[in-house]
């Protein structure tokens, strides 16, 4: 190393030394430091002692400790993932399952107290080895997707990961391309789809698309189109059987009264909902209705008796596709049927 | 066919004196042509000045019957203007071309150095690019649209001459110390696009070098990804690099961030790479591994590892200073002028 060549530049370059030892702060009294630490358990100890009080006292579960046992394990995931700094391997679509893994306690809350979702079938999902999971779309956001997730998640004996296909122009918006790449999403591509279930993974994917979520209240139970059945080709050249899943309940959780089409247009969005809620109430209206769901899984579809070239067949494609979306049609009509009422 | 007279073009570059370096030992006669001087001397390598956006470079092609082209003298991270990109990578290789082409000259294998920055990033990709995804539709940056325009002219070249293999290496971003992209990572606090933590893919230099070895000496023809294996988060490449992400650039009017960028953190983030690091860029790299039987040995999280542990670039030589490359060039020509009285003698 070549030296400064003035005594001034040296001056002028030379760093002071740092001082490595902790700095001296407020230390607060070695009693109250150490309540500091056990706050969380004696809050517990206290909830616990409320709850079975409480239970004894009006003969029915009052505080339920498992959801608080829920909450206090999400906040000690969430600060174990901030601990583990950039040490964790996400895989090549950006997933990162640990990461996913704590927002679970989350999205079952959802699924158990708000939506109350019902899920029959989920055996029906193949605990190991690829399947393409197919469901309808419907509700502005696509919450039926993150629901179909979390039944596969914590319904099923396995607890499996469902990679959800998203429309191209969703991964590109700020946000929405973090959340939704991190927590195991991909591109609504074949190239895609072929990728994930080559890897014996599980794939859910929304054939109606953004014609699904963006349909007006009066249309809420009739499926659109399948696409042009690109994912009965994608299936049959994966050899993957096809699951249909009717979702009944996410039709409610925004009545699309309206669409705004030059604002969409403006905006670079497929659709411009407006709801009764949206855009009236800001953020508010963005808040789902409490509507009660319920998700079938129907018996997979097999194509493994069809050979690979039957993909470029666009006749078979489609029947293949018809059959899937009969079959759907007809969960969402039975599971209408099976509901008492939209929020009940 | 095993190549035997080989020229290196743009060798003055990091990688291509890498490639230099390696290719010495393999090949019997070696030259290597730039505008600059090499950072260090190679002895076994004869190295011309000379410009590939001039038509010189073809003369120099027929007259030392160079049978294999070794084209590196492709700029994609460069501190250079637009304008002096698309002259040097657009020119340059029409240049080389029309050099290399016509049954009478003696070229019988061509290998081009290109970049993953060629498909570019749009919110609107695949996940992975894989060869036949390049978009002449997207509005593209200025290198994007330069390395179009090359590939083609050497697509349109490899059609129409057959007797010619031709090899083009879509390599990966690299991060070794003089990238903007290793700048941009270095940085304390790394302003990065609100609401984006896109996967990076990385190629180490090594892996660069290698892959382009492997297709001068082995018969490769065709377009080719290459890259380290695995993605890298951005907030992850941030972190490795000891620095901390900020999102703080808007989204949206990215010519404006890079404005800002180059004034408060004097980083100068080509087009192309702010695009990157908004959206990503992640190559299908199946192809290249099944025709080299060969994947880079650095994934992508080690590439950035290496960088951190600042062990990323293995310098040659220390540089040597400016008199002994005099020298170099002194006994280059004493061997020269001792091989012409021998042929002479003969």
């Amino acid at each position: 190393m070549i030296a400064e060549k003035t005594p001034a530049q040296r001056r002028a370059t030379s760093k002071k030394a740092e001082i490595l030892a902790p700095r001296q702060g407020l230390r607060l009294p070695m009693p109250i430091r150490r309540l500091q630490r056990q706050a969380p358990f004696l809050a517990l100890q206290a909830a616990g002692e409320l709850s079975s009080r409480l239970r004894a006292l009006t003969g029915h579960e009052v505080i339920d400790l498992n959801r608080i046992m829920e909450v206090v394990q999400f906040i000690y995931q969430q600060r174990e993932l901030a601990r583990r700094g950039p040490n964790y391997a996400v895989d090549d679509f950006g997933f990162d399952p640990q990461w996913t893994e704590s927002f679970i306690a989350v999205f079952k809350s959802l699924y158990r107290d708000y939506w109350r979702v019902e899920a029959t079938g989920v055996e029906h999902v193949p605990a190991t080895g690829r399947a393409l999971l197919v469901a309808n779309h419907a509700g502005v956001l696509p919450w039926d997707g993150a629901m179909i997730k979390t039944a596969v998640f914590t319904e099923h004996s396995r607890p499996r990961h469902v990679r959800a296909l998203v429309a191209s122009q969703f991964m590109g918006m700020p946000l929405m391309s973090w959340f939704l790449r991190r927590t195991g999403q991909a591109v609504g591509h074949p190239e895609d789809t072929r990728r994930l279930l080559e890897r014996d993974e599980l794939v859910l994917v929304f054939p109606e698309g953004t014609r699904g979520t963006g349909k007006g209240f009066k249309d809420r139970y009739r499926l659109r189109r399948f696409g042009r059945g690109g994912f009965a080709a994608t299936a049959i050249r994966a050899q993957a059987p096809i699951i249909p899943i009717s979702v009944v309940g996410s039709e409610e959780i925004y009545p699309m009264l309206g669409d705004l089409r030059p604002v969409a247009r403006f905006l670079g969005l497929p659709y411009f909902p407006v709801t009764p809620f949206w855009p009236w109430l800001g953020p508010l209206g963005m808040i789902p209705l409490p509507s009660k769901w319920r998700i079938q899984f129907h018996p997979p579809v097999e194509v493994s008796n069809l050979p690979p070239n039957t993909a470029e067949d666009q006749h078979q494609v489609m029947a293949l596709a018809d059959d899937v979306r009969d079959t759907i049609q007809r969960g969402i009509y039975e599971n209408l049927k099976l509901r008492r009422g939209v929020f009940l | 066919m095993t190549p035997n007279r080989v020229l290196v073009t743009g060798v003055s570059n990091p990688l291509g004196a890498e490639v230099a370096r390696r290719l010495a030992p393999q090949v019997p006669h070696l030259f290597g042509c730039d505008v600059a001087d090499p950072v260090s001397a190679l002895e076994e390598m004869d190295f011309v000045h000379a410009d590939t956006r001039l038509s010189v470079i073809g003369k120099l092609v027929r007259q030392l019957h160079i049978d294999t082209v070794v084209h590196l003298a492709v700029m994609v991270d460069s501190p250079h203007d637009v304008r002096s990109i698309h002259e040097t990578d657009v020119i340059g290789t029409m240049n080389l071309l029309v050099g290399c082409a016509a049954p009478s000259s003696p070229v019988r294998k061509l290998v081009v150095k290109s970049s993953q920055a060629i498909y570019g990033a749009a919110p609107n990709d695949p996940s992975f690019f894989s060869e036949d995804m390049t978009n002449w539709e997207r509005i593209a940056s200025g290198v994007t649209r330069d390395l179009l325009e090359m590939e083609q002219l050497v697509s349109e070249f490899a059609l129409r001459n057959e007797h010619c293999d031709v090899t083009v290496l879509r390599l990966g971003y690299r991060v070794s110390e003089d990238t903007s992209l290793a700048h941009y990572l270095s940085l304390p606090i790394v302003p990065t696009f609100a609401g984006y933590d896109p996967r990076l893919q990385l190629l180490h230099e090594d892996d660069a070098a290698e892959a382009i070895i492997r297709s001068v000496v082995g018969a490769h023809p065709g377009v080719f990804n290459v890259a380290g294996e695995g993605v890298i988060l951005l907030s992850q490449a941030i972190g490795i690099m000891g620095g901390r992400a900020a999102p703080i650039l808007p989204p949206y009017g990215k010519w404006f961030s890079r404005l800002g960028l180059r004034m408060l953190a004097g980083v100068d983030l080509p087009s192309h790479l702010a695009e990157m690091i908004a959206f990503g860029s992640v190559m299908d790299c199946a192809r290249s591994a099944a025709e080299f039987r060969w994947t880079p040995a650095f994934s992508s999280r080690q590439t950035m590892d290496a960088l951190a542990q600042g062990k990323q670039v293995e310098l040659i030589e220390t540089p040597s200073p400016p008199q002994e490359y005099e020298l170099q060039v002194y006994l280059q020509q004493r061997r020269r002028r001792e091989r012409n009285l021998i042929a002479e003698r003969n």
